[in-house]
């Protein structure tokens, strides 16, 4: 059986060149900002206010070609609390994004890489109003396909390392929950799901999703400051719902390997970081 | 690579240009947080999603321009607001609210211009002689001199537990029959009604239909949606007569209760005509912050009746309370409903009819 076992990027110099490493690079941060947000169906209104978000990125070199590909595995779950513009009624958004994106990648000069490629995401979630009495929730569900892109360089601010990288995602196509657009959730209690699942593109679903962070690594710390944007509008039964989010992100960074019981011939091993 | 690098820039850029053009697409009305940008606001989420528009013969259109030109802009939030709600009014429904931080506007008269026909007073005193057992929104008692059932339902808003009522129908198991009191119980919560009625049904039954706007266009409604109501298994059913009593506060999901029952063998709504309020209402704001209240969804009963105003009696069945004989401690209409039941079951000592209209039937 196979343990894991984390280990910082320096011991990597303890292997050789012949085997590929790949090790993973894990990511947790607070993401804190504000967020806009407008739900048709629950108030024509638009609604302000903070905005907090967890995040878990998990980046590694694909096993086959590890130079030109990398996959990622990411997940976000946000809390929203806004104000009308009137300052007295409330709309909660709680929402949990997972996606999986894998990116060719391109080793440019003077440091630069850029990764374009692929992604697949799951997001759930609600909209919450309670001054709303038989329509105060609006569900999200939605599984959606699309492109993703990365800017990044590597390279020193002195004698600090640092990775700076700019990252959009777009879904393309896919598919979307959304009731009718006067319809109660009590109808569909009763059984009705009729015309509730919709075809995502981007002229009904757009979301982009903007990030651009900062890496700055203290020795075996690597320290993650950035910014994301996320613009998000989607209708579907003249039900239309739109956000914008600006959120500051903050969180560490480690990059680790798995090492299985087999004896590692480290002498020739080779590293292929997903983002270094 | 260059190629590549190009490509990849070139995605980038379309991206972001994407952001700020095709989000724009899904615009959403917004309106001047003044009186005449409230007051747009307030007539459009009405024009866009309130249901009874045609069933009602409202010309909103008319209605709105004719409120629109009296707005003068040197009143005071509460003028406006009387302006407002007057509009509302026109609606004639009691399922439409316009709610501020001040004052909250209900169209009243359809009930306040007719009898009340209900005082608990009386019954508690005079019937139930402040001796009852009472929970999940019931208060009930086996009046064994009568030898009738008594159940007060005071609103739908309370939950109903089936244990609860299992021990309350096992209460009154010896008794000819059951009257349920819904006078002035205002509705509540539509899944509670399906799970009373599950309680007096043998079988599954057809409970109505129900519909919702699809669009903004008044006449924008989705094909009705027959619901089911299945009976409460492994729970007590109370298979005997029952005798509904009603009154003009007997509204909304009370209503639709009434709908469903009156369709049951075993049924009689005794009293007066319910309040009506078959459109599920659903919520809304203005920019100045007041919220608004409206029907939405219309429900119907199972023979495609829309009952938003109100459901008769059982034909025979009506009856008002006599305020000189309530002086006296008799609610003629709890009276009403005990000699119809005391008299369905001497008629029927093995009672094989369960139809117990039939003795409504007799009299007439």
């Amino acid at each position: 059986m196979a343990t894991a076992l984390c280990a910082a990027t320096s011991l990597f110099s303890a292997y050789g060149q012949s085997e590929v490493i790949r090790p993973v690079l894990s990511s947790y941060c607070l993401e804190v900002g504000g967020k806009s947000l407008t739900q048709t169906y629950l108030s024509p209104l638009k609604y302000s206010g903070l905005t907090l978000a967890l995040d878990y990125e998990r980046m590694q070199a694909m096993r086959f070609n590890s130079e030109k590909w990398v996959m990622k595995l990411d997940g976000r779950l946000s809390y929203d609390s806004g104000l009308n513009p009137a300052g007295n009624a409330r709309m909660y958004d709680i929402s949990l994004r997972l996606g999986w994106s894998m990116a060719h990648r391109w080793r440019l000069s003077k440091g630069f890489t850029v990764l374009a490629g692929g992604n697949t995401s799951i997001t759930c979630g609600a909209d919450y109003s309670p001054r709303n009495s038989n329509n105060p929730v609006a569900a999200k569900g939605a599984w959606t396909v699309g492109a993703t892109g990365s800017l990044v360089w590597n390279g020193k601010f002195g004698r600090l390392p640092v990775c700076i990288r700019y990252q959009a995602t777009l879904p393309v196509t896919g598919c979307f929950f959304c009731p009718e657009y006067g319809e109660l959730y009590y109808e569909i209690y009763l059984g009705n799901r009729k015309g509730l699942a919709h075809g995502a593109w981007l002229g009904n679903y757009f979301n982009l999703d903007n990030l651009a962070t900062i890496d700055l690594r203290f020795g075996n710390t690597i320290l993650r400051a950035g910014y994301r944007c996320d613009v998000f509008s989607s209708k579907a039964n003249d039900i239309v719902s739109r956000s914008t989010s600006h959120t500051f992100v903050l969180g560490i960074v480690s990059e680790w390997i798995s090492i299985g019981t087999k004896k590692l011939d480290v002498s020739d091993a080779k590293i292929i970081s997903a983002l270094y | 690579m260059k190629k590549g690098w190009r490509h990849t820039c070139a995605t980038i850029a379309f991206a972001l240009a994407s952001s700020a053009g095709l989000s724009g697409c899904h615009s959403v009305d917004s309106w001047d947080n003044d009186y005449y940008g409230n007051f747009d606001a307030l007539w459009t989420i009405l024009d866009e999603h309130y249901c009874f528009f045609e069933d009602k013969d409202v010309d909103w259109e008319q209605i709105g321009q004719k409120y629109r030109s009296e707005i003068d802009t040197e009143w005071d939030n509460r003028m406006f607001f009387d302006h407002c709600a007057a509009m509302l009014a026109e609606l004639k429904d009691g399922h439409t609210n316009l709610i501020s931080w001040f004052d909250v506007s209900y169209y009243n008269k359809w009930w306040s211009d007719y009898p009340q026909n209900f005082n608990l007073r009386l019954i508690e005193e005079s019937y139930l002689d402040f001796n009852y057992s009472s929970g999940s929104g019931f208060i009930y008692k086996y009046l064994e001199d009568r030898n009738v059932g008594y159940a007060r339902y005071a609103s739908f808003t309370s939950g109903v537990s089936d244990s609860f009522v299992d021990m309350m129908l096992l209460t009154m198991k010896e008794a000819d029959g059951l009257v349920l009191d819904i006078r002035d119980n205002g509705g509540g919560d539509v899944t509670n009604v399906e799970k009373l009625v599950s309680h007096f049904i043998n079988e599954r039954i057809l409970g109505g239909y129900i519909t919702h706007k699809t669009g903004p266009g008044h006449n924008e409604f989705s094909e009705p949606y027959a619901f089911y109501i299945d009976p409460a298994s492994d729970h007590v059913r109370w298979l005997k007569p029952v005798i509904v009593l009603t009154n003009r506060s007997t509204f909304s999901a009370a209503n639709n209760f009434v709908a469903v029952m009156r369709n049951l063998p075993n049924v009689i709504i005794m009293g007066a005509t319910t309040g009506g309020g078959a459109g599920m209402p659903f919520s809304s704001e203005l920019p100045c912050g007041w919220g608004v209240r409206f029907s939405a969804s219309p429900l119907y009963d199972s023979n495609m009746v829309l009952t938003e105003n109100g459901i008769p009696p059982t034909p025979g069945a009506e009856v008002d309370l006599d305020p000189e004989l309530a002086l006296n401690g008799i609610d003629t209409m709890l009276e009403e409903a005990i000699k119809v039941l005391n008299e369905f079951a001497e008629q029927n000592k093995q009672p094989e009819d369960t139809d117990v209209r039939s003795v409504l039937a007799k009299k007439e």
